[in-house]
């Protein structure tokens, strides 16, 4: 059997100040598994450890204690690396580049040499919609546009696993939609993906599996098909699971 | 190799396409290319003044400039988060530290191409105006007015051709005129060449062209502080970086710490070329040699601080 995409165990981080005092316990003993093929869901309230679990698997955090291992390698290893794609929070890009030029430089970093990075881009920017504005600097975007072209710069390798971090954020519902149906489209051709996000009902149509947050522990997880079967209300099952097993009356 | 030059390019577009840039690329060359017009102090040479001027602008606006770049590229890329997103790729923090310097260091170089070639025209504008003066023929200006015409119009028109690069192929207007104004000053050197008295290759032979490897040495000396800011800029926010560069710089030229910072003086040959001085290859060498050490002493320092920053 191949090892888990993603083993995470006992996973903690502390946050310091200069003095190196600790000032929040952002994730506190975290237990997770993705497995391939999974799209996994992170759930949880605002300040919950979501963001600085998917930054230790990205190895951007140190973790304090436990362990996270990425296709049985160290987060930090470039092997790993190799084989993910990373969509941010916030669409973090260089204001001066065109969204051509944004997607070529990730494809850059990605080591795909010039034809098969120029290909791929040239198919990225047609698959997220942006034929017409590929060569406007990604300054003066949009939120939604610069989300579009984060998403290309995510899957511009061809990556094994996608972490989204947030991919809805700042989309109107069409834009919502839109990635809805690419998470299921790349599930459907095997990819496993990581996914945060607060949009509970958007979360219940694209996952398979989901794991709560809070305080920076895991207060519940499971299979999407076995939450929505054990519910009353099929349409709001995740959404009242979460608010279960966050004890919120 | 190619994650190498994505980064780095990616910086050097970035340090040329800020309108800080363009500002200072702008100033600094017609600093240089006016400086002959101020003919009343001429340091007892004809030339001097142009020519200290072409190694002041380089030094100052050329040193804003590339710290300016350098903190954007380092510092300013982790707080915006696109360090973040570039080291999630297979990208060592090594090789991007590095990388990101390199760039700074390749818009640097055209800073040094355009101040190269403005000051090597300029300080022959001064002399020959001088000669001319001196000989009677140019009663008040002592200034050959090819020279100046030729780099002060085509700086000029370099920024007006970036301009018109921006409305008509939506290019950027800042990177555009950086690189212009660098390739306008080679240019203006030999469209000036014509109208020189000697003949074009007399005029050619008569120009300093020592002036070129002094100033490289001037910028090799530069590039120590363009590294020191990015290593700097991966712990500390702009302000505190461009403070400390700035104290690291006063401290190199009065009290030098030879194993962290270069002592300007070792690179400010100028004073070697005053009175048809040649130029002392020798010294020259030793100043590169230094601040090819310490340049790799300060890429190290950051690629250090960057392997243990965590990046929120």
């Amino acid at each position: 059997m191949s090892a888990p995409v993603i083993e995470i165990s006992g996973l903690r981080k502390t946050f310091r100040d200069f003095w190196f005092r600790p000032v929040a316990e952002a994730v506190n003993g975290i237990d997770l598994v993705v497995e391939k093929g999974d799209v996994f869901g992170l759930l949880g309230p605002n300040g919950s450890g979501k963001s600085t679990t998917i930054k230790m698997v990205l190895g951007l955090l140190a973790p304090t204690g436990g362990s996270v291992k990425i296709f049985g390698l160290p987060p930090r290893s470039r092997a790993a690396r190799a084989r993910l794609g990373y969509l941010p929070e916030l669409s973090y890009l260089h204001p001066f580049l065109t969204a051509r030029e944004t997607v070529m430089y990730y494809a850059g970093l990605s080591d795909l040499d010039r034809r098969t990075a120029k290909a791929r881009t040239a198919e990225l920017i047609e698959q997220v919609g942006l034929a017409e504005n590929a060569n406007r600097p990604v300054g003066g975007f949009s939120k939604g546009m610069a989300r579009r072209v984060a998403f290309a710069s995510a899957l511009v390798s061809r990556p094994e696993l996608l972490i989204l971090d947030e991919p809805t954020s700042g989309l109107d519902p069409i834009g919502t939609r839109e990635v809805k149906e690419l998470i299921r489209r790349l599930a459907a051709d095997g990819l496993t993906i990581l996914v945060t996000s607060h949009q509970l009902f958007d979360m219940q149509d694209v996952c398979s599996r989901v794991a709560i947050l809070s305080h920076g522990k895991v207060v519940g997880s499971g299979r999407v098909e076995d939450i929505v079967a054990a519910a009353a209300d099929k349409r709001h099952a995740l959404e009242d699971y979460f608010v279960e097993r966050l004890g919120i009356q | 190799m190619r994650r190498f030059l994505a980064l780095s390019r990616s910086a050097a577009l970035e340090a040329l396409a800020e309108p800080l840039s363009a500002i200072l690329f702008l100033a600094a060359l017609l600093t240089v290319h006016l400086a002959p017009v101020f003919h009343y102090h001429q340091f007892g040479e004809a030339g001097r003044l142009a020519r200290e001027c072409g190694f002041s602008a380089l030094l100052v606006f050329g040193l804003v400039f590339a710290t300016a770049a350098a903190v954007r590229a380092v510092g300013g890329e982790i707080a915006r988060g696109t360090a973040a997103a570039a080291l999630a790729r297979p990208v060592p923090r090594s090789l991007f530290f590095c990388a990101k310097v390199s760039g700074v260091a390749a818009a640097f170089a055209l800073f040094l191409v355009a101040t190269a070639a403005a000051t090597v025209l300029a300080t022959y504008s001064s002399e020959v105006g001088a000669r001319l003066a001196d000989a009677g023929e140019a009663a008040d200006v002592r200034i050959w007015q090819p020279g100046l015409m030729m780099g002060v119009g085509l700086t000029m028109c370099a920024f007006i051709g970036a301009a018109l690069l921006n409305r008509f192929a939506r290019a950027r207007f800042c990177f555009s005129a950086c690189v212009l104004l660098s390739a306008a000053q080679p240019l203006a050197l030999l469209a000036a060449l014509p109208f020189g008295r000697a003949g074009i290759v007399a005029t050619a032979l008569e120009m300093q062209w020592p002036i070129v490897p002094a100033l490289f040495v001037l910028a090799c000396g530069c590039s120590v502080f363009i590294a020191l800011a990015g290593a700097l800029s991966v712990r500390l926010r702009p302000a505190p970086v461009a403070a400390l560069v700035a104290g690291a710089v006063l401290l190199s030229f009065v009290w030098p710490v030879r194993a962290l910072l270069p002592e300007i003086g070792r690179f400010w040959l100028v004073d070697r070329l005053a009175g048809g001085g040649t130029m002392p290859w020798g010294e020259a060498g030793a100043a590169i040699s230094a601040a090819a050490c310490l340049v790799a002493f300060w890429l190290v320092a950051g690629s250090m601080l960057l392997q243990r920053r965590e990046l929120p």
